[in-house]
């Protein structure tokens, strides 16, 4: 049963108004020529149909339904493209009660057939964008392919639609009532990782608390701009199925995770799972308060890592403070943020990351030796010296 | 087709209506022209009729029915024009057993015909103003089209009706819907003659001086429509009226929706905002336009409706922006279309610092204060923080990933004393909020740096926010 239609109906009975509503009709049913399918609208779906309409000389209706169908009757367009077809304008637009339709009142200057456009919004096109992430086996590159899974609830096929998804070149594909289609929209190359190990007691918790053994999780984080390949669109929310070339010509599923949302400029990280490793013990090794007067105090804190890595290869370490987690771990009453200073205890190798640090967040990178040989790893003591100033 | 409502001359010509006769003979008037005069902020529509009679000398009594529609009882008026003189309505009865149906006893002095005008309120019609805007691809120029939409759920048919739209507020003290629903045995407990002066008081604010209605009775065909119709405009008091060309039929349960104007490349300003107290925790694009002459359009309010905003691309399509309620828009004012946000353009918030001094300790002695970088200050451990300053150092952080520069205005509000201090020009926009503007060249990620210094506790003198020039 077709779901939807559209309809032409000629000057004489259009005369009759609205009762020609109810009366015997002589109808054409212009076909679609030509669908877009607009996306870029975050939630809401923009279809623009064109169709070649048969006028007579005169009064027309142009009968247009939707039966089962879930375009929002408000929204609908109707735009003459001018320079093909003869003249027309619309008079007026009559919707009938109890029914998923209305109809246009057109004048035509002459006959002939008029080339219109008919735009609305449709509910039911439920969307989601997901990755394939292939990494080499070196860790070193991934190809990317982003998909996008289209379900049709909208109880209409659009047949040789154009997909405009707001990036990249339109798509045409075809997609039936109550069809899912996944479609291709993107892949890129050779697209640079690092893989990132991260000591963050704060979002990541204890491996083992009473060792005060961290939980070192690891993933791939690759940036979204032009020198990494990518940037030419923000990379949508989605899952992201995460491989590993074999080094046999094979690839092996390593997990998956959740991608954010990602603009242009800014880094996605895929969560891989927790290092076994990379072993860091975090301890607080000083806590000294130093009154200032009355209530008013000063503390010196330092902050103790042990870290181990049993891995053949060198890794960077990202070692991550919430100051006022550290704060409430050390009982200072306040809840506002205050100032504090890197101490000159401070032995991590490299400096605060800027784009990543601010006032209630430290971000340190610290690279870790190799295991050498047979011979179990070095045993690295790191420390943070953090000098929080005017608190009661 | 149903027609429920009727106009009775009953033949039984001087029978008193009370005691009712089995047998009985009536003609039927037909409506001969009708107006109607719908309002969009209430459930409210006033109809008038006219129908032409013949009366002989004596009384004549009328019947009046409106069976399965919502029309107001309390507000069905007879009046009988230029006939005034020689045709008196002598009373009005509503039946007990007939709860929508009236009697009314005309007395002529002498055998004539003539055209009556019978008004009412009924709920059920509505109307609506809706608007579709599209802009060009550069986003400096907005196509516009307005319509009006109404709808007929009255129970009625309506033929060949002049349609007049009123725009603006009127005071009702009851809903019209709900006393179509009162037996009019209630109406009276209801103080039914004091609501009626005043609905009908409401009405005649935008019906005065009506377009006098055609002096021969009879419609003639109407002619073949081929231009979309004119809705003329015209303001009347607080109130604009929409008056459609000629005339129009909606059936009950029919919508029609017609268009009121449209303007071409209206031109428009495309700004981007952070203004928590508006738009919330958003950075939001807008378009900006003026409903004004020099804009081509300022020939009427713009009335409260839904818009729908759409722009062009590069291929002739259209891109779905957004659709918003927008409100009333009077002649010369600036009329803003939120857009949402734009992914084209990031906005960040981020705190660099934080610091607190000129710390004042409130010393274990009664009304001794001392600040704490004084050195003659001695250490009393029983002392407590009494006021300091604490200063935040901002950086908002703009990337413009357009192909176009833009202009970004930012709001920003403070509780307490607060100092904002920059090193570009602010303005207070009201006591504890500032404002300033920036522009952000197509492709520039953009700092913009500044400290809010607030006082605290003894520090604190004020409730205000001063701008401070670095």
């Amino acid at each position: 049963m077709k779901s939807w239609r559209i309809v032409v109906v000629g000057l004489i009975l259009a005369l009759l108004s609205v009762d020609a509503w109810a009366r015997i009709k002589l109808i054409t049913l212009p076909v679609r020529e030509r669908v877009e399918m607009q996306l870029t609208h975050p939630s809401a779906t923009l279809v623009e149909e064109e169709r070649i309409v048969p006028l007579v000389q005169g009064a027309n209706q142009v009968d247009f339904s939707w039966r089962n169908s879930r375009v929002d009757p408000h929204s609908i367009l109707f735009r003459l493209v001018e320079g093909e077809g003869v003249a027309a304008r619309v008079l007026a637009v009559s919707y009938p009660p109890g029914e998923n339709a209305l109809v246009w009142d057109l004048w035509a200057e002459q006959a002939g057939t008029a080339r219109v456009r008919i735009g609305y919004l449709i509910e039911g096109f439920e969307r989601e964008y997901h990755y394939r992430a292939t990494a080499d086996h070196a860790e070193q590159q991934l190809r990317l392919q982003q998909f996008l899974r289209l379900r049709n609830q909208a109880n209409e096929a659009f047949a040789e639609a154009h997909w405009k998804l707001g990036f990249g070149e339109p798509l045409q594909r075809s997609i039936g009532r109550d069809e899912t289609r996944e479609l291709l929209v993107a892949e890129y190359h050779e697209v640079p990782i690092s893989k990132r190990y991260t000591a963050d007691l704060a979002r990541f918790g204890y491996l083992e608390a009473a060792q005060k053994k961290l939980r070192i999780p690891m993933h791939y984080v690759l940036q979204n701009d032009a020198a990494h390949g990518l940037g030419a669109a923000a990379l949508p929310f989605g899952k992201a199925r995460i491989f590993i070339e074999d080094g046999r010509g094979g690839s092996a599923f390593i997990g998956e995770d959740w991608g954010s949302f990602t603009p242009r400029d800014e880094e996605m990280a895929l969560y891989l799972g927790v290092a076994q490793d990379i072993v860091v013990r975090r301890t607080i090794a000083r806590n000294e308060a130093q009154r200032v007067n009355g209530n008013l105090f000063h503390y010196d804190v330092v902050i103790r890592y042990e870290v181990e890595n049993f891995k053949e290869e060198a890794v960077v370490l990202d070692v991550v403070e919430e100051i006022r987690a550290v704060r409430q771990e050390l009982g200072h009453a306040s809840q506002r943020a205050i100032e504090w200073q890197l101490g000159s205890d401070t032995t991590l190798a490299l400096p605060p990351d800027g784009e990543r640090s601010g006032v209630e967040r430290l971000v340190l990178r610290q690279p870790l030796p190799p295991r050498q040989g047979d011979t179990p790893p070095i045993k690295q003591v790191y420390t943070l010296h953090l000098h929080f100033r005017n608190e009661w | 087709m149903k027609i429920s409502r009727r106009l009775l001359l009953l033949g039984l010509l001087a029978a008193p209506l009370v005691g009712a006769e089995n047998l009985d003979l009536s003609t039927v008037p037909e409506r001969q022209e009708v107006e109607l005069t719908i309002y969009n902020a209430e459930d409210l529509t006033l109809v008038r009729e006219r129908r032409m009679i013949s009366f002989r000398k004596g009384i004549n009594p009328l019947q009046f029915s409106w069976s399965n529609t919502l029309i107001d009882p309390t507000s069905v008026e007879l009046r009988f024009g230029e006939q005034e003189g020689a045709l008196r309505l002598l009373d009005t009865t509503f039946p007990h057993a007939k709860p929508q149906m009236l009697y009314w006893q005309v007395e002529a002095d002498q055998a004539l015909t003539a055209p009556v005008e019978i008004s009412y309120f009924t709920s059920g019609i509505r109307w609506s103003a809706d608007y579709v805007a599209i802009a060009d691809v550069q986003e400096q120029q907005l196509d516009l089209e307005s319509f009006v939409r109404i709808d007929n759920h009255s129970g009625e048919e309506y033929e060949n009706a002049k349609v007049r739209l009123v725009v603006g507020e009127i005071n009702l003290v009851e809903q019209i819907a709900a006393l179509a629903q009162t037996p009019v045995g209630r109406v009276a407990e209801l103080e039914a003659e004091h609501y009626r002066q005043l609905r009908q008081e409401a009405g005649r604010r935008a019906m005065v001086a009506p377009k006098p209605m055609m002096a021969e009775m009879a419609l003639a065909a109407a002619p073949a429509v081929t231009q979309p119709k004119e809705v003329e405009k015209e303001g009347l008091g607080e109130y604009f009226i929409y008056t459609i060309e000629g005339s129009e039929t909606i059936p009950d349960g029919w919508s029609k929706r017609l268009r009121s104007f449209s303007a071409s490349e209206i031109p428009i300003t495309t700004r981007y905002r952070y203004r928590q107290a508006e738009y919330g925790d958003q950075f939001v694009r807008l378009y900006l336009l003026t409903n004004d002459r020099e804009s081509g359009l300022g020939t009427t309010p713009l009335p409260n409706g839904e818009i729908r905003i759409l722009r062009r691309d590069a291929t002739g399509g259209l891109v779905y922006l957004t659709q918003r309620t927008m409100q009333y828009v009077p002649i010369g004012d600036r009329l803003e279309l939120n857009l949402g946000s734009d992914p084209e353009v990031l906005f960040d918030l981020v705190t660099q610092r934080v610091k607190r001094d000129e710390i004042w300790m409130q010393m274990s002695r009664p009304n001794l204060y001392q600040r704490v970088d004084d050195h003659s200050i001695q250490i009393d451990h029983q002392a407590r923080v009494a006021g300091w300053e604490e200063t935040t150092y901002f950086e908002q952080r703009i990337r413009n990933y357009s192909e176009r520069p833009i202009t970004v205005e930012i709001r920003r509000s403070f509780n307490g004393d607060v100092r904002f201090r920059s090193d570009f020009a602010a303005t207070s926009h009201d006591y504890r909020t500032v404002e300033f503007t920036t522009q952000v060249a197509a492709g520039e990620r953009k700092g913009i740096a500044y400290a809010v210094v607030i006082s605290h506790g003894r520090n604190a003198k004020q409730q205000r926010v001063v701008t401070e020039r670095k």
